[in-house]
């Protein structure tokens, strides 16, 4: 019993990781159709960010939660400014430029701190069910990633912000004739979302290794999480959370970690064969 | 008269949208259809069901009888039904000789596939095109392209989707001639707006309205009929 | 007819001048290096071919890349001999390919998910080759080595002689020789119905099926030719350099794209000359540079892509297509 608590759980933590690393990546591309194949390196960015600050003395949770997206949302916004502006519309062209950027990040990152994986230790120590022991920061892990969909969900229904952004994503020039510039929605739009992808490496920090490539363990998870949730951006991400992980974590107890990611692969592949237009595509069409 | 084309109590539904709402039609061998009605009253939709663009909600599509409901485009196409859609599909990269070519390869050796693509294009008044790559076109050449690339595989039915979009009063009458030669020889349904177009050629018309069939009766007759009228005006017709 | 006859023949005489002419001037150590930036454009040309004439944006060419040489290495360890050993591994990256083309392109996937799947795809296959450390991952007496890649892969030796290896220099001349046969085979498949088919589909995809024309098998077709080019690649780069997880890499897989757009998409020869120059400048600049290669590949591609509309230096592809066209693109 206490055994099968501690499944539930792992699976919920996998659950929660994945919630929580597709999450910047969904609002960029279920906001404003960008692939932004950069993604994974905000998501180290804002991890090294993590790792800098607790290293000189900023409180760990600080270092974790406040400082990322703040450092990462700036990059974004630099970013869109200068690279993804340019190339709206243009969704092929948008992949390979964050593709190149992603190299670039990788690259600047392995000059100016080496190839060597630092960390921080989990905080929150371990709690035990009956026999077995399990980090209560997966709990940490569990509960950021229903606070980050409900602050998403409750920013884009509830504010006027929200409802702006909504409204230029689905109809740019009539927003502009309402008096809204796009250019700006889009910049913010952006750098939330990079904001919400460096967070996210600010709170994997500490239970995985920070390195020059640690992006590239998450991109393509992260994505086929985001294209298989299909149209409905929040919805969408969740429910083909909810699928992958548990089948990830399922097949990575049962198997070794490399088949959980395998078989991640596997049934996302399987469900666009079956949906192609992923999951929101069919089901739960009209929700957020 | 052989049935080519039927459909038997054809429905498509996106979501909570009903676009084609129980239409059964026949389309004999040699016949020319008309297909009218004003704009979202379903004829569009129809069109791709036929083609295998789109898969039907529910009811069936005859060819010759056998049931063609779930085939792909190419398996359509391949039972010899030549398809013009409403904005031209052409490779805008090729030659307008290299794409009726293409057009014949699949049945015809290399050479014949050249005889017959020139013989096409001289049919439709276009032979000077050839070498023209055909995204340089003007917009009334490239329907006439297009319809050399239909036609030259000598498919029993051509159905085309509003043929003379973006003509000209020229390119439109000599759109009608060339599809009453054509009638001749293939069984045509024509979707259409144009009412000038539509009584130069129409023997038999089909109306749609709402998705259903509101007539269909030999030209003359319907375009007396005050119903059609009212239909195109948008007043509400029973 | 006669215009792909002189380009491929054109081409066959550069191959013949290189290989018989190269292996003179060139000291060992370059002439490796010229081995591999031969591999390398056996790679970039496959990618060239399925994207800029049948319009299939692939992100893990790599993919295929590295089952070769992967499959490769491991049959010639367990056979002893690489005679048997080359079609095995060129068979192995194109039933995948075959296998993956039909999930993708009877899923009537787009091209954004073809291009999530195929990314991901060369991803799983790095993470996979990776873990493969320790005894448990031998196949047959084959060491899968993990992300030290296989040891002592054996390089190419005469039909059933396991006996006689070839020596670097004639290793050199077999990858020339490959070269110019993909080169040649690409070029002929272009002027079959089924090569223009395949261009038609990536101008007009529906027109193409309105012709009745299958376009998923098509492009599976294709797909796995590529996969099959991809492959060789792989082979010639095990005799060259080793096996490794790198193959597969995000780093390689970013290149392959890179030397394509660069070099010139729609072209056959462009993505070979992209390729040989920029791994020449690359490696050049690897050599007393403090910048990361990672970095300098990164700000090329995303100068490639924001600077030229197309995403080419629109006047080094006039000039590198002209001069294919006088070599006999």
């Amino acid at each position: 019993m206490d055994y099968a608590v501690i499944v539930a759980l792992q699976i919920l933590a996998g659950v929660a990781t994945l919630v929580i690393v597709s999450l910047g990546l969904a609002v960029v591309f279920g906001m404003m159709r960008v692939i932004n194949l950069a993604h994974g390196e905000f998501l180290m960015l804002g991890g090294y960010a993590a790792i800098l600050a607790h290293g000189h003395g900023l409180n760990l949770w600080l270092s974790i939660l406040v400082l990322p997206p703040i450092v990462v949302g700036i990059v974004g916004a630099v970013v869109e400014r200068l690279l993804i502006r340019r190339l709206y519309g243009r969704m092929i062209d948008t992949m390979l430029a964050t593709w190149g950027l992603s190299l670039a990040f990788i690259g600047g990152v392995t000059m100016l701190f080496g190839n060597s994986v630092t960390g921080i230790s989990a905080p929150l120590g371990s709690f035990a069910i009956g026999r077995y022991h399990t980090a209560s920061y997966d709990l940490f892990l569990m509960g950021a990633a229903a606070v980050l969909s409900l602050l998403v969900w409750a920013v884009l229904k509830l504010t006027p912000a929200g409802l702006l952004a909504r409204g230029t994503m689905q109809n740019a020039e009539m927003a502009a004739s309402l008096g809204v510039a796009p250019d700006r929605v889009y910049a913010v739009t952006f750098s939330a979302g990079a904001a919400l992808s460096g967070l996210a490496g600010g709170l994997i920090a500490p239970v995985s290794g920070v390195l020059p490539t640690m992006g590239t363990a998450y991109i393509a998870k992260a994505f086929i999480t985001v294209i298989t949730g299909g149209a409905a951006m929040l919805t969408g991400t969740l429910a083909a959370s909810a699928l992958l992980g548990s089948v990830s974590t399922v097949f990575t107890f049962l198997t070794t970690p490399v088949f959980g990611e395998v078989a991640l692969l596997v049934v996302a592949i399987v469900l666009l064969r079956l949906l192609p237009r992923g999951i929101t595509g069919r089901f739960l069409r009209r929700a957020l | 008269m052989t049935v080519l084309l039927a459909t038997e109590a054809l429905v498509m539904r996106f979501g909570g949208v009903t676009a084609v709402d129980g239409v059964t039609l026949a389309v004999q061998e040699g016949e020319l259809r008309c297909l009218i009605g004003p704009n979202g009253a379903g004829k569009s939709t129809f069109f791709k069901c036929l083609t295998g663009q789109y898969k039907p909600t529910s009811g069936r599509i005859f060819w010759r009888g056998r049931d063609i409901t779930a085939l792909d485009p190419f398996a359509v196409a391949r039972l010899g039904v030549g398809i013009k859609t409403q904005v031209p599909s052409l490779f805008d990269g090729l030659t307008a000789l290299e794409g009726v070519v293409l057009a014949l390869r699949r049945q015809h050796g290399e050479r014949e596939s050249r005889h017959r693509a020139m013989q096409a294009l001289e049919r439709l008044q276009v032979a000077q095109l050839r070498d023209v790559r055909v995204g340089l076109l003007a917009h009334g050449q490239r329907q006439l392209v297009e319809l050399a690339m239909v036609v030259a595989p000598e498919p029993d039915l051509i159905i085309l989707d509003e043929p003379t979009a973006g003509m000209s009063a020229e390119e439109t009458h000599r759109a009608a001639d060339l599809i009453r030669e054509l009638n001749r020889e293939h069984a045509i349904v024509v979707v259409e707006h144009d009412m000038q177009f539509i009584r130069a050629i129409a023997r038999t018309v089909t109306v749609f309205h709402q998705g259903r069939v509101l007539m269909e009766d030999a030209a003359e007759r319907v375009f007396a009929d005050p119903r059609v009228r009212d239909v195109y005006l948008g007043k509400a017709v029973a | 007819m006669r215009r792909a006859a002189l380009e491929i023949a054109a081409v066959v005489l550069v191959a013949a001048l290189a290989a018989l002419g190269l292996p003179q001037v060139l000291e060992l150590f370059a002439l490796i290096n010229a081995t591999v930036f031969v591999s390398m454009a056996v790679l970039a040309l496959s990618l060239g071919l399925i994207w800029g004439y049948g319009g299939i944006l692939c992100f893990g060419q790599t993919a295929f890349f590295g089952l070769g040489g992967y499959a490769y290495a491991v049959a010639a360890i367990n056979f002893g001999d690489t005679t048997l050993a080359v079609p095995l591994a060129l068979a192995v990256p194109t039933v995948v390919a075959a296998a993956l083309g039909y999930l993708m392109f009877y899923g009537r996937i787009s091209d954004v998910y073809m291009g999530v799947i195929t990314l991901t795809t060369t991803l799983i296959l790095f993470k996979f080759a990776n873990s493969t450390a320790g005894d448990e991952w031998n196949i047959g007496s084959a060491p899968l080595g993990g992300f030290n890649g296989i040891p002592g892969t054996p390089p190419l030796n005469w039909p059933f002689d396991p006996a006689s290896q070839l020596a670097p220099e004639q290793i050199f001349v077999v990858a020339v020789v490959c070269l110019a046969l993909c080169y040649a085979a690409a070029r002929l498949i272009l002027r079959t119905r089924f090569g223009r088919v395949a261009v038609a589909i990536r101008e007009n995809e529906l027109r193409a099926e309105l012709l009745g024309y299958d376009v998923r098998l098509h492009k599976l077709a294709l797909f796995a030719v590529g996969g099959l080019m991809a492959g060789l690649a792989g082979v010639l780069f095990a005799n060259c350099v080793f096996v490794s997880p790198t193959m597969f890499s995000l780093s390689y897989a970013g290149q392959v794209i890179i030397w394509v757009l660069v070099g010139g998409l729609g072209t056959l020869l462009g993505p070979v000359i992209g390729c040989i120059l920029i791994q020449f400048l690359t490696t050049r600049a690897g050599s007393f540079s403090a910048v990361d290669p990672n970095l300098l590949l990164g700000v090329v591609f995303m100068l490639a892509v924001v600077v030229v509309p197309k995403g080419l230096l629109p006047s080094a592809r006039t000039a590198l297509v002209r001069l294919a066209k006088r070599g006999g693109a």
